[in-house]
């Protein structure tokens, strides 16, 4: 019975023309038709229902191998790094500044990846980060020890995200605008508290500055505190309602809102999440540069921004991975360190870097269109 | 037998505007009860106040008997009434069981449970006959209409919900979408739930439901049998208030 009901359904086209013939095949059952369509006009419907979702093009193949694209970019660069600096390039001193590099723009990208799936943005990652630092590296916060330095840069900065997602979620506040007012007096603010000067981590808190100097397995401690943000930010997105909400916030707040979703409360805990990230990347800052200043993380939220971009996540909410963002930081962190081994202009490095982020949103988008 | 839902005298104004007079409706499980009315006669209006969208300003709310007070979204879906929104609300960048599961997840610990959650939601589409989807794990945003629609109506009924309301469901779909939807309403009503459909279609309204209820300006015009009345009867309920004995009187309820 289904089976002579295939070549039907490929004259769908035909039958639609003329709705009457619908029910031709069953004039037993005209009187019913309207009651309760006919069994077979079901398998006919379910036919019809099919064809369209059956053909997954090649294109958005690609899309969903999004990682491997940018995985083959990341060998490309290694590649050149072998092919041009063969004695500089593969050492293990350059693989640790690499990743102490990596670390610190790192743990913010985690952050800004969550608030970007979640529908917004946070241009206040680098003054935030400042402003933790040189708040935990005051006279007065150094005086308590280390681990309190460490609860002070972490508070501040969970504080200062806070008060990003009070002012846009409920002062209804457009997220850039929210946060570029962050951006601004957040540096002020260290500014103000630091006199512009920076601060020194003093010798009875080294510890803070042994996260970058003591090495297990031969990388910096700091390197394993960026792992693991990272493994926690992987499992809060994807095992959790708190990441699977994100995504709906972020991918249709009005759906959000009705399934009983409290999407502002949710936006209030991205951006406090962002800032909780900023506190411990001043804390990997603190211990890489053993200081605490304003002038910290300057142009950071664009690196950042641009790593979350280049890794696969939309910037209109609602689709993105952790993993995706940390290969665009990557990525991102390698093309600098090449351009420093081949002592090339850093003019040059930023607009290869433009260049590449124009190059990845245009794959990105042709992914996007071959699978709607 | 008692009614699942019943309103009585139900009034809400938005500011000097009135939109609901003294409305009364019934609802009982088993059966598909169309709820018809001309653009801005209160129909989204009365089934926002049902869903505790909206505060009713006056009147009496009866599920299964007793009065109940429901003053947001959660509160009715405790009691077992879920809505199907005319948008479906669907998330187009969640798969179909993550939709199903929105906002009520089952958890594990501290992580989600995948597993139960999958094995639910596929046992909910087959007790609802639906063999159309290829994979629950597809993206809402590769379905077509009538799939998204059976979607948005597997996740209202996934919670051992008792009324279901549809908002149109109907609307923006083909002939032979139609009339798969339709058939699932009428399963719905089959299996026992009580079941609320909104509609402008008066085929839609003939082919599946077993009570009409006309709302005129506000006002439950008549709630009628099904087999009682016919096409015409049921398009002058709904344009002018009143058909023959049936409908209003100068305004007020026969």
């Amino acid at each position: 019975m289904t089976e002579s009901r295939g070549p039907q359904a490929e004259k769908a086209p035909q039958a639609e023309k003329a709705p009457q013939a619908e029910n031709a095949p069953s004039p037993g059952n005209a009187p019913e038709a309207e009651k309760a369509p006919p069994a077979d006009e079901h398998a006919r419907v379910e036919a019809q229902a099919r064809k369209p979702v059956a053909r997954p093009g090649p294109l958005a193949r690609l899309g969903e191998a999004r990682h491997l694209g940018l995985l083959a970019a990341l060998a490309l660069l290694v590649v050149v790094g072998l092919v041009t600096r063969p004695e500089n390039f593969a050492t293990a001193s350059n693989l640790v500044s690499i990743l102490s590099l990596a670390a610190t723009i790192g743990v913010i990208t985690v952050g800004m990846t969550f608030v970007i799936i979640g529908g917004g943005i946070d241009l206040s990652v680098g003054s935030i980060m400042a402003l933790a630092s040189v708040w935990a590296t005051t006279l007065a916060t150094q005086s308590y020890g280390p681990f309190v330095m460490i609860v002070c840069a972490v508070l501040v900065g969970a504080g200062a995200g806070l008060v990003n997602g009070l002012l846009i979620s409920y002062g209804r506040m457009v997220p850039f605008i929210a946060t570029l007012a962050m951006f601004v007096a957040a540096r002020g603010l260290a500014e103000r508290m630091s006199d512009r000067k920076t601060q020194l981590v003093q010798q009875d808190n080294q510890m803070i500055v042994e996260l970058s100097t003591t090495r297990v397995l031969g990388l910096p401690l700091l390197v394993f505190v960026f792992a693991l943000v990272v493994a926690a930010g992987w499992v809060l997105l994807n095992r959790t309602t708190f990441g699977r909400r994100t995504y709906a916030v972020g991918g249709n707040p009005e759906a959000a809102r009705l399934a009983g979703i409290d999407v502002r409360r949710h936006t209030v805990l991205l951006y406090a999440l962002s800032g909780l990230c900023c506190g411990i990347a001043a804390v990997l800052i603190m211990a890489r540069t053993t200081t605490g200043s304003s002038t910290h993380g300057q142009l950071y939220e664009l690196d950042a921004i641009a790593a979350v971009i280049i890794g696969g996540t939309l910037l209109a909410g609602g689709r993105g991975t952790i993993m995706g963002s940390i290969l665009g930081l990557l990525i991102f962190t390698l093309i600098t360190n090449l351009f420093i081994l081949n002592g090339l202009n850093t003019s040059d490095q930023l607009i290869a870097k433009g260049l590449i982020i124009v190059v990845a949103v245009l794959l990105q988008r042709r992914g996007l269109e071959s699978r709607t | 037998m008692t009614p699942v839902l019943e309103l009585r005298g139900i009034d809400k104004s938005f500011g000097p505007v009135q939109v609901l007079h003294d409305v009364a409706l019934t609802v009982r499980a088993g059966e598909v009860t169309a709820l018809v009315g001309d653009n801005g006669a209160g129909k989204s209006t009365l089934v926002k106040c049902v869903g505790g969208i909206h505060p009713i300003d006056s009147g009496e709310y009866l599920f299964e008997g007793k009065p109940v007070h429901v003053h947001s979204p959660r509160e009715a879906a405790a009691l077992g009434i879920e809505i199907v929104y005319q948008d479906l609300a669907l998330c187009d960048n969640l798969d179909i069981v993550q939709n199903m599961f929105l906002g009520r997840e089952n958890k594990r610990g501290l992580v989600l449970d995948e597993d139960t959650m999958e094995e639910m939601a596929a046992r909910t589409l087959a007790s609802l006959s639906v063999k159309t989807v290829k994979s629950i794990r597809q993206h809402v945003s590769s379905l077509s209409g009538g799939q998204r629609q059976t979607v948005a109506i597997a996740k209202a009924v996934l919670w051992n919900s008792k009324v279901v309301i549809l908002d149109e469901p109907t609307a923006a779909l083909g002939v032979a979408q139609t009339a798969q939807v339709l058939e699932l309403v009428r399963r719905l009503a089959d299996q026992g739930l009580a079941v609320v459909l909104i509609s402008h279609n008066m085929n839609d309204v003939f082919a599946v439901s077993d009570r009409i209820a006309a709302l005129y300006l506000g006002r439950m015009a008549a709630q009628v049998k099904t087999s009682d009345v016919t096409h015409s009867q049921v398009v002058e309920l709904i344009t002018s208030g009143r058909s023959g004995d049936l409908g209003l009187t100068n305004g007020v309820p026969a």
